[in-house]
């Protein structure tokens, strides 16, 4: 109780001392200022960065693993993958048909370097896809206007098309899409559904598609040298593990892969970018850390000068204490107080500084690249709770490193000399 | 503690500095007793080792050799922990120079010794409220010290030597930096102390103030040379 009243008195102390000389206060705190100010805009960058993630994620479906002949890992050689045979319809559908776990098995097909045309606007390089109509209910099937097809124009083989979000603002820019005829692959198709954007800076070829019933897909380009792609929805992330035990068991029964063979199709999840994530954060961290310690080096060197300074502008101060009956303990507390309040100060005015740096940035990113708009939503405009409780701390801790040796100096100060300086 | 017990008891003490090789002996042998309600003043010339003495019984210092006893414990044997909390609830300093805190106003001066004391600040203010008032300076509370007239600043550093109820004030040359006028209003001051309970001990070279004692020890060469009723104790003033 004694020591939390002393630290309390000695932080309005050095609180009054510090806006007393403001410059020097600044001054000595600039070091910690910048080492604070990069942490905390790692820390946001690195919010940033796994809210688009997540969002990704979300976008290709957390919940969703694909049986596909290619590995979206890259850690196989090509050469291997080629070789595989082609995951076939019916295998596809006699996964279907035994899987229990799934909440759904889609089967689809992919046909890329498609150019659509409307009127007289064409775009190239989306991708056709041949889905079932319960493609609908995975995340692709979210929409923004219109309908998906239904399970009989499926059957039929209709040419109807739901197409993507960046087919819909290339080609009709005035944003009447349904009812309208495009062309792909010179058929005509009539668009009956728009799919919401999905995409993001690193997501942005899945707003590049167009997708078509499965059977009508099958009617116009065939199976054969065709390899099916199979999405299956576990319903939760947490089934992942269950469905995806049962998916592989089920695939290599349905592709005769003998025991202690490796199989010879790929589960792809979005697990896979977790793990390029983290490579890309351990870069920022890296390089962060070290800029950080950096300017820490830098700043506690600072405070710890202004800090010896202080004790030896202040020794007549310390001898006074003394005699009134400061404890050895009460004068390092005093002194690490100051220099710890003076790192917390510094981290304020970082907090302060770093949160208008980023609303300016985001503002200046948005007027002048107003296309990565959305990717500037992923960066807030705020530090999180987080981010200031630990530059918060980090401070304190900086304060009180760097505070420590001028503190144990002032409070070793023999009492009868202290007094006799001026 | 009653009216006449012993507070200070030092025995053949001695203090030695060692300047270089050289040994210094700022006290020689000096053995002392100081009653509850005395009202001493410590005498001698400068190099008498009256500054060093008053160091040793404020428990700023600690003797080199010999006993001191302050009310019965012995000084000798405490760690820095037990002299700082002698200091801040047994002695009470008032300097020459004042030694005020210049950042601080006059109740925070006075509210200081509370602070180490642990009080609660509302308590602290109270008390240094009251003792201010009684050094005549109620309406000076929230001065600075650059603010207030040399008296004012001693009165606001006997207050503050005052407000822990202290065992004995220790005044080292209290009148030095004031004029003749207010210095006899500062004696006027201690007078009152004293004829109020306190056990004042006046450190000074100046014979005029030092006859505001009742008691004059004088100090040359590291040692006692008198240590005498004042005779004209009362005539004074």
């Amino acid at each position: 109780m004694k020591l939390i009243l002393e630290i309390f008195e000695n932080f309005k102390m050095s609180f009054e001392a510090m806006i007393s000389s403001p410059l020097r206060s600044f001054l000595a705190s600039l070091g910690v200022m910048v080492g604070i100010s990069i942490v905390i805009l790692m820390g946001w960058l690195l919010d940033g960065l796994d809210n688009s993630f997540q969002k990704t994620f979300e976008i290709i479906g957390a919940d969703m693993i694909y049986v596909d002949k290619w590995d979206w890992t890259g850690g196989k050689s090509w050469k291997l993958l080629r070789n595989r045979k082609n995951l076939t319809l019916e295998q596809a559908l006699k996964l279907k048909e035994m899987h229990s776990s799934a909440e759904l098995v889609i089967p689809n097909f992919n046909q890329w370097g498609m150019s659509i045309k409307y009127e007289d606007e064409t775009i190239e390089g989306m991708s056709l896809v041949g889905a079932p109509s319960e493609n609908q209910f995975t995340p692709a099937g979210e929409l923004i206007d219109g309908r998906y097809y239904t399970e009989f124009e499926d059957n039929q083989g209709d040419y109807v098309s739901v197409i993507g979000y960046n087919v819909y603002k290339t080609l009709f820019p005035d944003g009447n899409a349904i009812g309208k005829i495009i062309k792909m692959g010179g058929r005509k198709y009539e668009v009956i559904g728009v799919v919401k954007k999905r995409g993001t800076f690193i997501f942005d070829f899945i707003d590049n598609q167009v997708f078509v019933p499965l059977n009508n897909f099958i009617k116009v380009y065939g199976t054969k040298v065709r390899s099916v792609n199979i999405g299956i929805k576990a319903g939760s992330k947490d089934k992942l593990d269950e469905v995806r035990t049962e998916t592989i068991g089920l695939m290599r029964i349905i592709r005769n892969v003998k025991p202690g063979e490796e199989n010879n199709f790929s589960i792809n999840e979005t697990k896979v970018f977790e793990d390029s994530i983290a490579t890309i954060r351990n870069y920022i961290w890296v390089v962060g850390i070290l800029l950080t310690m950096l300017s820490f080096i830098v700043g506690i060197i600072g405070i710890m000068n202004i800090m010896f300074v202080s004790v030896s502008e202040r020794t007549k101060e310390i001898g006074i204490r003394k005699s009134m009956g400061a404890k050895k303990r009460s004068i390092w507390t005093q002194f690490l107080v100051e220099s710890s309040s003076l790192t917390l100060f510094g981290a304020f005015a970082s907090i302060i500084i770093c949160t208008g740096l980023i609303n300016l940035a985001r503002v200046f990113i948005k007027s002048i690249y107003p296309e990565y708009s959305d990717v500037v939503e992923f960066f807030p405009p705020y530090l999180s709770l987080d981010l200031i409780l630990i530059a918060s701390m980090v401070s304190v801790v900086l304060g009180i490193f760097a505070g420590l040796i001028p503190a144990v100096r002032a409070s070793n100060l023999d009492p009868v000399m202290a007094l006799r300086s001026d | 503690m009653a009216k006449g017990d012993v507070v200070i008891d030092i025995e053949h003490i001695s203090k030695i500095y060692e300047m270089g090789t050289q040994k210094v002996f700022a006290l020689k042998d000096v053995s002392l007793k100081i009653h509850e309600n005395e009202y001493v003043a410590l005498m001698g010339p400068s190099g008498s080792g009256k500054s060093t003495l008053m160091n040793i019984l404020g428990c700023l210092d600690t003797p080199t050799d010999g006993k001191y006893f302050f009310k019965e414990d012995n000084v000798k044997e405490m760690t820095d922990n037990d002299l700082a909390e002698i200091r801040n609830r047994e002695i009470g300093f008032v300097f020459q120079t004042f030694n005020l805190l210049p950042r601080a106003n006059a109740l925070k001066n006075v509210e200081l010794p509370l602070v180490y004391a642990g009080m609660s600040p509302s308590k602290r203010e109270e008390l240094a409220e009251e003792t201010l008032k009684n050094v005549g300076l109620s309406d000076r509370m929230d001065h600075k010290p650059n603010e207030l007239s040399g008296g004012q600043r001693q009165r606001v550093a006997i207050a503050r030597a005052l407000v822990t109820n202290p065992a004995i004030i220790l005044a080292d040359e209290p009148t030095g930096n004031l004029d003749t006028k207010t210095g006899d209003e500062i004696m006027d001051l201690f007078n009152n102390l004293w004829q109020s309970g306190n056990t004042i001990i006046l450190v000074t070279h100046e014979e005029d103030i030092a006859q505001n004692a009742k008691r004059i020890i004088r100090m040359r060469d590291g040692l006692i040379e008198s240590d005498e009723e004042n005779k004209n104790f009362g005539k004074h003033s």
